[in-house]
């Protein structure tokens, strides 16, 4: 199994993308520590659960920083060291420039990328050169490609791959790798939520002919967590089926 | 026993003899403390006091006697001087 004996947080795991990378850690053999908001993520642990590999499931708001620390000292007291971090957890707000007030803004940046910032700043801390640690950020194809209606999210995001970039090279030299992935469009609750027309004009758009699922971006996590991508970092891998953004 | 253990980390983590960790070791007073060194350091008094620092207390750990102050508050205490 390709990651037998990884300890790996995943944040946003109740639902959706991050609840497909939770299942397809166990079932590479991770041992797991999921956090969500909302109900869910104990479900969701419960299900992962067997004799050999209990998962824990803990709730909060990541971009809370008593709540990320908590977290990453819970992995530490569990376990004795991080291996993997997934940086999940995000919102989509809908808004045209003029039409998305500041609160939203805020909100988008608090959760897409100060939490994203801040849980990495620990985690590296109980991360060991030696075990090819990795950190996963979730990022957008509206960060790289940039997408109309959905501009504040889509700053979030870019600041996501430029958060990657940079955490990369610095933290290369202490053997952790720090990738991204940039989803298209993928079928979740979060993308549910959009207006008809918008959900609509967006599957139009990608050329593979289907939207995407939150399995298929579940697999890119995997090889982005497990040794397979040992001498891989500071990449953005787009999985979109060739969307038009 | 908390100060010996608090000075067996510099001593670890930066590379440096125990007899050179003094009260008044400050970042960037020798080579050994630079800013990776640091993040070393921080990773070892964290592993070895069971905690996790605050970014801005990482950032105030400026000396071996700040170092101390910090882990006071986060609980360690410390036998007087």
């Amino acid at each position: 199994m390709l990651l037998e004996g990884r300890v790996a947080v995943v944040t946003g795991a109740s639902r959706g993308i991050g609840a497909a990378i939770a299942r397809a850690f166990a079932a590479e053999g991770a041992t797991l520590l999921l956090c969500a908001r909302g109900e869910g993520v104990e479900a969701v642990a419960r299900d992962l659960t067997s004799a050999e590999r209990p998962v824990r499931a803990m709730r909060g708001d990541v971009s809370d920083p008593v709540f990320a620390r908590e977290l990453i000292t819970s992995a530490r007291k569990e376990h004795g060291r991080l291996d993997v971090l997934v940086n999940n957890a995000g919102i989509l707000r809908q808004g045209l420039i003029g039409m998305t007030s500041a609160d939203q803004m805020r909100e988008l940046l608090d959760v897409n990328v100060l939490a994203v910032m801040t849980l990495t700043q620990y985690a590296v801390r109980v991360m060991e050169a030696g075990r090819f640690p990795s950190v996963v950020n979730l990022a957008s194809i509206a960060g790289t490609q940039g997408m109309e209606g959905v501009t504040a999210y889509s700053a979030s995001k870019a600041a996501v791959v430029g958060y990657t970039l940079s955490s990369a090279k610095e933290l290369a030299p202490k053997g952790v790798r720090v990738n991204a992935i940039a989803p298209g469009f993928i079928d979740t609750d979060m993308v549910r939520g959009v207006s008809a027309d918008w959900y609509e004009r967006r599957l139009q758009s990608i050329r593979m002919g289907r939207i995407g699922t939150p399995e298929d971006v579940a697999g890119v996590a995997v090889f982005l967590a497990s040794d397979l991508s040992r001498y891989v970092t500071g990449q953005v891998i787009g999985v979109d089926g060739s969307m038009m953004s | 026993m908390s100060a010996d253990k608090l000075r067996q980390c510099f001593s670890r983590s930066l590379g440096i003899p125990l007899e050179r960790v003094t009260e008044d070791l400050a970042y960037n007073m020798i080579k050994e403390w630079d800013s990776v060194g640091h993040m070393a350091l921080v990773a070892e008094i964290e592993g070895e006091f069971d905690v996790m620092f605050d970014t801005d207390d990482i950032l105030g750990m400026s000396t071996v006697a700040t170092a101390r102050e910090i882990l006071t508050r986060y609980g360690v205490g410390f036998d007087a001087a």
